[in-house]
């Protein structure tokens, strides 16, 4: 008999984890399981993982404006559900993310980053509900990434997104993956509120961002991707429409009295764009480009202006530094776009050098090290993060970023002075 | 506006360092005290080997030779008989004595000469094996120690001496190699085992008591030339020729640091700083190689002549503001600021791109190139922070007298600006043209890596391996291990027949002095066991003959004389060494060619590549210069990015890639047209030079783009540039050249090149920035206005770029893969079989954990699911999945691995869930260890059958399998990046499961051992252990791999092993 390995996985989930597992089995499998087609299959999976963290973050210097609190304390929790069905043909997977802060009400936030579903046929891949997905290759700016919408209260580096409603149909071919997504709803990006540090001088209203064609949240935006690993290339080619991730400022109207609450207003427009992604590996060093080109999209002058911006560069890995068992990545890579100090990127011609170290260690310690320095205006910021295993489970993790120097025209001009460091700690099961 | 924000910081800065000067002072002591502690630590690393590096897989041959049969360290006494003869009575006699005083050196292991030359000869039905000068009489004690070098001359009858002549002078074994042909130059020749305990001393300690008894042996005998040669000599020539440059070098090194800072700046004080900081930055530099605990070798032990050299640039500049400041004010601590302020970034910039260009040396696959890179681009850094710190605050404190009249004025460098810009349209073409012209040139490079000749005629060793070369034999020795594939195989006739027509192919070779091989004593046994018979001076027919022969002669042997070193321990390889005189390193790789020719065409099973010390360095150059290359695009690419911030305009940063790499280039096409041969040096010139030229495009450069960016013209900017800095760079090129240029008259071969080829690239980069970049400069901005489009020049030119950067990597993966030809069949065989009956499983799907335990028994855990795809195709790997469950903050961290066949690197993909970003990685670690365990990644990786070569040991009871009968298999890992030396594999007889493997790491030495637990049969087939447990015998780590439910055909597919799809599996 021919079994699925999911189904082997399964058997093993099914099986292995604890009391937690066995009682959400009991009471969701079963009544969830009816209403999948097709539960009448043999075996069905769940699995219940995720984490919470604390997190405390300190300030180097005085806060700039009113309202805002100097330092920050703050909780978070992701837990996430999974379920399997039909030998893991189908699944369900739920991951809610929750964040308390005690300086921001912005920053006190839920979202749903997954809550979908897969189902696989054959070389088929169908995903209904909320996903999150990363298309790119470069380690510091991701220009190609572009299906969620930046959870920037969360990190500045765009890493953490919030999940976005899809409809997406993956196919594999014999050159490369094919995929289509249709997003029906857009998720407006989220922004640091009074309270908040590492904002301009009036925070965004991010609720009440202006959705530019339909003016509605349910704007409809489609992608497509083919992605493709060939010999030492990997590619990806990808075409975007629909409504803009990156929101541009409006102006106030003039004669408008700017009074305490008073809030910037972003507007995100219908656009178009085309990326590239590819990595050439050799040996130890690894060649990286991005580039796109987007049409439609507002600057910061609040001018439709279309662009091309590029970033790439090469990383490589030194193993086994100095006879221990560490490795040290040294990151080099270059960022450009078009449109220069009219971007709403800080990135518009910049240099980017890093080091990983990792230790390799039991507690797979590991520590990053980047600068970044605007070619133009010399714009310098640093940013360290380190990590480490304290205890089964348990990890603690710092992350420091300090803004050497600001250029007062760059777009990053008002957080001189949020240099920060912060520390966290949290606990996986 | 940006220029004046820069000046801004500048100012602010420069105040600050003039206000802490104290700080400095002090700063300057404590570095100075910890240093001064370092440089006591230094040693010398005396050997001609500090050139291979562990990796080098020539290394690696050389060494699993060399534990094979003996690492051979020679010592030819070399004696010359003003007479000429040296079959006289008391000639012999004088070589009995110095035989016998050759066994009294350190660490000797054994001593061939005429007089002591095992000759054989029949007596009746007996085979008689006695010294060829038999019954010298011993020598007596000698009261100071010495050696007794009172000679009888009657004590050798005109009977032995005829006889002797006879002999040696027609027996392969010593015409040629220990005698010349003509009987005018004799060599006795000591063999040594050195311990390596102490490699700092051993050497030069029994070198240095064979001078003693050279000098002993010249003193008493007036009519005897002496000359000494051999490894001996030559490693303790590698250890001391560093020491006789420097006494040469270095105070012409500070005499032209004293003449350039006088010339140019005309002050006592100026002169005195500058000298400081020089020193101050070497003792730094070679303070923290003591401390690191490197040892010196003969390129390293110049490194501070190289830091001596970069360091004079930044304080002359420092040195010539204050010149032109003290004109305006009295206030020193002015001087100071006024100084930084104005060169402060310059300074650090051509530091820190001067570093980059030294410290990517690493890349050289010589690790003293990798040391000079480290410990310069060290010095230079700490050179810079001195330049910037102390020698503005000793410039408040010393009482340099003030001048008001102005320095002259580069009124030269105007004219010669008018001069370019007047000329543009001819020397533009003109320009391009030289540099294509001397680009054709440098096809006639040739690597030419004779070690030997790496020292030049001033030494004395140099002129003794040349006159012993001409008069008695070749010193170039190529070792040739022919495996006859079976133990005892040496007494097979079939092979020694083959290996005896290899040595008569060599033989009549011209180049060829002397080839040693026992196929000649075996001839000559087999003539002196038939009654001494000329008929029978040929190789017996039947295998126990020469098996016998050889035991009869062994038997017979003198302490010492044995054939260790000519056959290895099961008796189934035969070493051939050949000797070839004046010959060239082309030469000799066209021999080799020929040679392995010729063993394909007649005995293809015994063909292999031959090896010893001179074959490494034969192919050292070309290895060195492919590993260069990736240095040096780096080393390229980082300092780009260090001009990008400088320059901050990406045209120009482009355009800068010209005036950088040209010179080198145009360098080496000189080179090639006047000199042609050139050593390993030439591999890192490129890297080592950007660094440097760099420097005086960022000035050029940055001066170029504040005055277009003022407004000005490009023809008006590029007078800017010359009235600014032309003086400036043509005074610091000039002390570059002038330190590079002692530099060059090194003896030693390798340091003497790196410092030619520097010198002159460092002079066409003054010229490149002068006569080219400048009308290049005024073409492209030209054309730029014309097209009246901004920034369209970048794209095709970053196109060029990266296609040339591409195409670089292409050219450095290329390269011919020797694929030796495995005569070791059983070996094979029982890994085909064990390959074959694992076939057909498709796919299986397995729950893994992993348990580490170090020496005192601390446990860690991580569990993963490992699922693989068999691809049943010999050329391709299998593929494979590990997805990670705990520790629970990687759950669903996944790696995909597609395996290739060795050579070539697998193909990795790492999916990372928190981001959920699936990143092609490199998989070239192989030595690392998989989430810190006792397995590397190595070990992991799918081990393909043709991943080795194969060579079967034994067959005896296995270690685990209680009662089993186990084949022992070694196996030799072909990729070089293996972190092993071979493994020894135990392998059932009934059902071929691996039963233990032995790990040997590099240094040939065991290392890991593991072991098979609990098999099970699946499929009625498929035999998998439920456990593997790795020790490190080293360190006492253990770990554990424990292997759960496993499950086969789980319906499991390509589609399955996608890197797109990994995310799925991951869930």
């Amino acid at each position: 008999m021919r079994r699925n390995w999911l189904a082997w996985r399964a058997e093993r989930r099914s099986s292995g984890r604890g009391p937690i597992d066995e009682g959400i089995k009991a009471v969701l499998g079963g009544a969830l399981g009816l209403l999948m087609a097709g539960s009448a299959s043999a075996q069905e999976a769940v699995e219940f993982y995720g984490f919470v963290e604390f997190e405390g973050t300190l300030f180097a210097q005085e806060e700039r404006f009113a309202q805002q609190e100097r330092d920050d304390f703050s909780f978070a929790a992701q837990p996430s559900l999974l379920m399997e069905w039909q030998d893991g043909d189908l699944a369900l997977t739920l991951t809610p993310f929750l964040r308390w802060d005690a300086a921001d009400d912005a920053r006190t936030h839920a979202d749903l980053r997954e809550a979908k579903i897969d189902y696989r046929s054959g070389d088929w891949d169908v995903t209904v509900g909320i996903d999150t997905v990363f298309w790119g290759k470069t380690e510091a700016v991701h220009l190609v990434d572009i299906i969620n919408s930046a959870d920037a209260v969360e990190g500045l580096d765009g890493e953490d997104k919030l999940g976005q409603p899809m409809l997406r149909v993956s196919r594999l071919t014999d050159i490369g993956t094919f995929t289509g997504y249709w997003l029906p709803y857009f998720r407006k990006p989220t922004a640091p509120g009074f309270g908040g540090r590492l904002r301009a001088a009036l925070p965004v209203d991010a609720d009440n961002a202006r959705i530019d064609a339909s003016g509605e949240e349910f704007a409809q935006s489609f992608a497509l991707r083919w992605a493709r690993s060939y010999e030492a290339f990997d590619w990806g080619v990808s075409a975007f429409h629909g409504v803009s991730r990156d929101g541009a400022i409006a102006p106030f109207a003039p004669g408008t009295v700017l009074g305490p609450d008073s809030k910037l207003t972003v507007v995100y427009d219908t656009i178009t764009q085309l990326g590239f992604d590819g990595q050439y590996t050799s040996d130890a060093t690894l060649w990286k480009l991005e580039v796109i080109g987007r049409e439609g999209q507002r600057d910061r002058n609040f001018e439709r202006q279309n662009y091309i911006a590029a970033t790439g560069g090469l990383e490589h890995t030194l193993y086994q530094i100095a006879g221990t068992q560490a490795d040290l990545g040294l990151v080099l890579e270059f960022a450009y776009d078009s449109r220069g100090g009219d971007a709403l990127t800080p990135f518009e011609e910049d240099v980017i050098a890093g080091a990983r170290l990792s230790l390799n260690d039991e507690a797979d310690t590991a520590l990053l090290f980047t600068a970044s320095t605007d070619a133009v205006s010399g714009s310098t910021a640093l940013r360290l993060e380190a990590e480490r295993r304290i205890m089964e489970g348990w990890k603690a993790e710092i992350e420091g970023q300090a803004f050497v120097y600001v250029d007062e025209e760059e777009i990053e001009s008002a957080l001189q002075d949020d240099s920060f460091i912060r520390m966290k700690l949290s606990y996986f099961w | 506006m940006e220029d004046q924000r820069q000046d801004r910081m500048s100012a602010r800065l420069a105040e600050q360092i003039v206000r802490l000067r104290w700080v400095w002072v002090v700063l300057t002591l404590v570095i100075l005290a910890v240093s001064v502690v370092g440089l006591g630590r230094l040693s010398m690393n005396p050997t001609a080997r500090v050139f291979f590096g562990e990796t080098n897989p020539d290394r690696i041959a050389l060494d699993q030779f060399e534990t094979e049969f003996a690492k051979d360290d020679n010592l030819m006494f070399v004696l010359v008989p003003k007479g000429g003869d040296v079959f006289t009575p008391r000639m012999l006699a004088l070589q009995g004595r110095i035989t016998e005083c050759m066994w009294r050196l350190p660490f000797v292991r054994r001593v061939n000469s005429v007089t002591n030359f095992q000759n054989t000869t029949a007596q009746g039905d007996d085979l008689l094996v006695q010294d060829l000068v038999p019954d010298l009489p011993y020598g007596q004690e000698m009261p100071d120690g010495t050696c007794d070098l009172a000679i009888d001359p009657a004590a050798v009858t005109l009977e032995t001496a005829q006889n002797a002549r006879a002999v040696a002078t027609t027996r392969v074994e010593l015409a040629n190699s220990t005698v010349s042909a003509d009987g005018r130059v004799v060599q006795v020749q000591a063999l040594f085992k050195f311990p390596e305990t102490d490699k700092a001393h051993e050497v030069p300690m029994t070198a240095q008591e064979a001078f003693a008894l050279r000098d002993q042996v010249q003193a008493a005998f007036e009519d005897v030339e002496v000359r000494l040669g051999g490894s001996l000599i030559i490693n303790n020539q590698f250890a001391s020729a560093g020491e006789a440059d420097g006494k040469l070098l270095t105070p012409l090194m500070i005499l032209a640091v004293l003449l350039v800072v006088a010339l140019s700046l005309g002050s006592v004080f100026a002169m005195l700083i500058t000298l400081l900081l020089v020193i101050l930055s070497a003792v730094t530099a070679l303070g923290a190689l003591g401390w690191s605990g490197v040892p010196l070798n003969t390129v390293t032990v110049l490194s501070y002549l190289y830091i001596f050299t970069l360091a004079v640039a930044g304080a002359v500049h420092i040195l010539a503001s204050v010149r032109q400041s003290m004109v305006d004010t009295a206030d020193r601590k002015e001087w100071a600021r006024r100084a930084l302020r104005d060169h402060m970034v310059a300074i650090a910039v051509a530091c820190v791109t001067t570093a980059i260009g030294f410290f990517s040396l690493n890349f050289s696959i010589s690790p003293p190139f990798q040391e000079l890179g480290s410990v310069v681009g060290f010095g230079v850094l700490v050179a810079g922070f001195f330049t910037l710190t102390l020698v503005p605050a000793l410039i408040t404190f010393l009482p340099i007298r003030r001048q008001l009249k102005p320095a002259m004025t580069s009124r030269a460098m105007v004219g010669l600006g008018e001069f370019v810009i007047a000329r543009r349209k001819i020397l533009l073409p003109g320009m391009g043209l030289l540099v294509a012209l001397l680009i054709a040139g440098i096809p006639q490079l040739k690597l030419e890596d004779d070690f030997l000749r790496y020292f030049d005629t001033r030494f004395e060793m140099r002129r003794d391996a040349d006159f012993i070369e001409a008069n008695l034999t070749g010193i170039n020795a190529l070792e040739w291990p022919l495996n006859s594939g079976e133990a005892e195989g040496v007494n097979d006739p079939d092979y020694l027949k083959k290996v005896a027509g290899f040595v008569e192919w060599m033989r009549a070779h011209p180049q060829v002095t002397a080839v040693r091989s026992v196929t000649d004593t075996v001839a000559r046994l087999n003539m002196n066991m038939h009654g001494d018979d000329p008929s029978y001076h040929r190789l017996p027919d039947a295998r126990d003959e020469a098996s016998q022969y050889l035991f009869l002669y062994e038997l017979s042997l003198n302490y010492g004389m044995d054939l260790t070193d000519q056959i290895n321990v099961d008796r189934s390889t035969l070493r051939v060494s050949v000797f070839l005189a004046n010959v060239t390193t082309a030469d000799m790789r066209v021999f080799t060619e020929d040679a392995r020719a010729w063993l394909r065409a007649n005995a293809p099973e015994l063909d292999t590549a031959p090896t010893g010390l001179v074959h490494v360095f034969n192919l050292i150059s070309h290895r060195d210069v492919r590993a260069m290359l990736s240095g040096s695009v780096l080393a390229l690419v980082l300092i780009s990015a260090v001009l990008l911030i400088v320059l901050r305009d990406w045209k120009i940063g482009l355009i800068s890639l010209i005036p950088n790499l040209v010179p080198a280039v145009m360098a080496f096409g000189l080179w090639g047209y006047s000199v042609g041969a050139v050593t390993l040096a030439i591999a890192v010139v490129l890297a080592a030079t950007l660094g440097i030229v760099v420097d005086d495009t960022v000035h050029f450069l940055s001066k170029y783009v504040k005055a277009r960016r003022e407004g000005h013209s490009p023809e008006d900017a590029v007078r800017y540039v010359f009235r600014n800095v032309g003086m400036a760079l043509f005074v610091t090129t000039i002390a570059l050249l002038a330190g590079f240029g002692i530099l060059a008259q090194s003896g030693f071969a390798v340091n003497g090149d790196l410092a030619k080829l520097t010198a002159i690239t460092i002079a066409f980069a003054l010229l490149a920035d002068f006569l080219l970049l400048p009308p290049l400069l005024i073409a492209i901005d030209k054309f730029s206005e014309k097209k009246e489009v901004t920034g369209m020049p970048m794209k095709p030119a970053a196109a060029l770029i990266a296609i040339a950067l591409l195409g670089g990597g292409a050219a450095m993966t290329l390269g011919s893969q020797a694929w030796a030809q495995s005569a070791e069949e059983k070996g094979l065989a029982i890994t085909q079989e064990a390959d074959k009956r694992d076939l057909g499983w498709g796919d299986q799907t397995v729950q893994g954990e992993m348990i580490l335990r170090d020496a005192n028994g601390n446990e860690n855990s991580r569990s993963f699911q490992f699922l693989s795809l068999e691809d049943e195709r010999a050329e391709n790997g299998d593929k494979s999945v590990t997805v990670f469950d705990s520790p629970r903050d990687i759950r669903g961290t996944a790696l995909l691995t597609h395996s290739k066949i060795e050579p070539a690197d697998d193909d990795q993909w790492l999916y990372l869930p928190a981001i959920k970003k699936t990143k092609r990685i490199s998989s070239s670690n192989r030595t690392g260890k998989f989430v810190s365990s006792e397995f590397s990644y190595e070990d992991l990786g799918s081990n393909e059958v043709a991943d080795y070569d194969y060579k079967f040991i034994a067959q005896e009871p296995c270690k685990v399998l209680a009662g089993q009968q186990c084949f022992v298999v070694e196996s030799y890992p072909k990729n070089a990046k293996s972190g092993y030396s071979k493994r020894v594999s135990w392998i059932d007889t009934a059902e071929y499961r691996l039963d233990q493997v032995e790990f040997y790491n590099r240094r040939g030495n065991l290392e890991k051992r593991l072991t098979f637990h609990g098999y099970s049969q699946y499929l009625g087939k498929y035999w998998r252990a439920e456990k593997f447990t790795m020790v490190n015998l080293q360190t006492g780590k253990e770990t554990d791999l424990i292997w759960r439910d496993y499950a086969f055909r789980t319906g499991l597919g390509e589609g399955d092993f996608n890197a797109q799809k990994l995310a799925r599996l991951a869930r």
